[in-house]
């Protein structure tokens, strides 16, 4: 029986055999976090976990990236479902970079958009846009929420690839707030430990 | 109100929460993967802040402190069912029990919610999102592992039918049940074992686990009079480990 630890599976056999190229990792797929952290915030990118399905992204990150009032809702996609402008520095626009634009034709579907306004900060959620692809979302976003503005980086993710949560999921986030416990800073180890020195001071 | 009834009521529960969030804690940094780690020790954390909030209750009815409580009992002093205390061994068992036993706990609380006591019914309510993402969790992994591998249903199988004698002693009867359905302060452990088991049979109908016949299953009782497995006491020893040296110590 196949084990299904991938570490187990990763060891080498023994005996005779055929040279080959190196196996690619069996791990699981990972999925991007998108969370409000409070109503009429706008969602941020958070990170990433690992999940066997979209399902199973969404309850792990929950855990990974909410864990504490730091949340409203949140929603996670596939990340091969996020697609991904050219970068830009400076004061050229991410949207300057795209290429020339090719007028789409075929079924409109939602996107959301999301802008990186400054390097090293999360992408933010700017808008929602309308188009037939991928690139096309880029084209209308570029019209409809980039005049001006320098984005070093957009990203465009189809609304039906996206795992939102419900109305019936919002009281995941009602927890119990009695749990100082769970905060370093709950535990004044500073006083604690000039009181203890003052004590062995005196009793030296 | 019955108050040696709400007792020993809420001492069961809170042992319960205690003595599982414990054990399932023993799992952080060994988790299966990263993010799995995190969500299951997070939700142990929820169950020590649980019978944390119980003892609470317990001491305003004249028990001792809650650190003393949870800290300085013995064994036979606790009322928490042989299910939570029983080793973790691999993680499809701690993820049957995690299943089987979260799915008791919010039913038990969400009767609780209606609670004539109102102590207890405002906690239920407040933990009531923990709650849900406990059981939504747990049914995600055992829908996912259920229907998977060869590997992954035959643990799960294996798993279910160790722990189901346990699990079927979460709902040992206490003295008290009469007075306690009487006054509305808890709808009783038949009540619950009844909604359970429908529970338990409607997520299980969505895997290729094989559900034993109920009336093959003896539940294994004593929990809650104090009488526990050897494996109780070593974890309790564990636990209090830095409490006892010095019990007196403000933290």
């Amino acid at each position: 029986m196949k084990s299904l630890d991938p570490r187990v599976n990763r060891l080498p056999g023994f005996g005779q055999g055929e040279v080959q190229p190196k196996a690619a990792l069996d791990q699981l797929g990972t999925y991007e976090v998108f969370v409000q952290a409070k109503e009429g915030k706008p969602f941020q990118h958070e990170g990433i976990v690992h999940a066997s399905d979209i399902e199973l992204a969404y309850i792990l990150a929950k855990e990974t990236f909410t864990r504490r009032f730091t949340c409203v809702s949140l929603y996670v996609t596939d990340t091969r479902d996020v697609y991904v402008s050219p970068l830009s520095e400076g004061q050229t626009s991410a949207y300057d970079l795209l290429p020339a634009a090719e007028v789409q034709q075929g079924e409109q579907e939602m996107y959301e958009v999301y802008h990186l306004v400054k390097r090293g900060k999360q992408h933010v959620h700017a808008g929602e846009v309308s188009a037939s692809s991928p690139q096309g979302a880029m084209q209308v976003a570029k019209q409809q929420l980039g005049v001006g503005k320098v984005v070093y980086n957009v990203w465009v993710i189809r609304k039906k690839a996206i795992r939102y949560t419900t109305d019936t999921d919002k009281d995941l986030w009602l927890t119990l707030p009695d749990k100082k416990y769970r905060d370093a800073s709950d535990y004044k180890a500073g006083d604690k430990l000039t009181a203890f020195l003052e004590k062995a001071k005196h009793a030296v | 109100m019955n108050q040696l009834a709400i007792k020993e009521l809420l001492y069961k529960i809170a042992d319960d929460q205690l003595i599982l969030g414990h054990r399932n804690s023993e799992w952080t940094g060994f988790g299966p993967m990263l993010e799995e780690d995190i969500a299951f020790s997070s939700m142990a954390q929820d169950k020590v802040g649980h019978s944390y909030a119980i003892y609470q209750i317990l001491n305003k009815l004249g028990e001792q402190e809650p650190d003393t409580v949870a800290f300085m009992r013995n064994a036979n002093q606790f009322h928490n069912s042989q299910l939570v205390e029983l080793p973790n061994c691999e993680y499809d068992f701690s993820l049957i029990r995690h299943f089987l036993y979260d799915t008791a706990e919010i039913i038990r609380f969400e009767m609780l919610s209606q609670s004539t006591y109102e102590p207890i019914a405002e906690l239920s309510r407040k933990i009531k999102g923990e709650l849900k993402y406990h059981t939504l969790h747990a049914n995600t992994w055992i829908k996912k592992l259920g229907n998977a591998t060869e590997e992954s249903i035959s643990r799960l199988q294996n798993s279910l039918e160790k722990a189901l004698p346990y699990a079927l002693g979460l709902f040992e009867e206490s003295p008290y049940e009469k007075e306690l359905t009487a006054e509305g302060i808890f709808e009783g452990e038949a009540s619950l074992e009844k909604r359970w088991r429908q529970k338990v049979e409607e997520l299980l109908n969505q895997t290729q686990l094989q559900l034993p016949d109920w009336n093959s299953v003896s539940p294994v009782i004593g929990g809650r009079l104090g009488k526990h497995t050897e494996h109780l006491q070593p974890l309790l020893d564990e636990m209090s480990e830095v409490f006892r040296i010095d019990p007196g110590a403000e933290w």
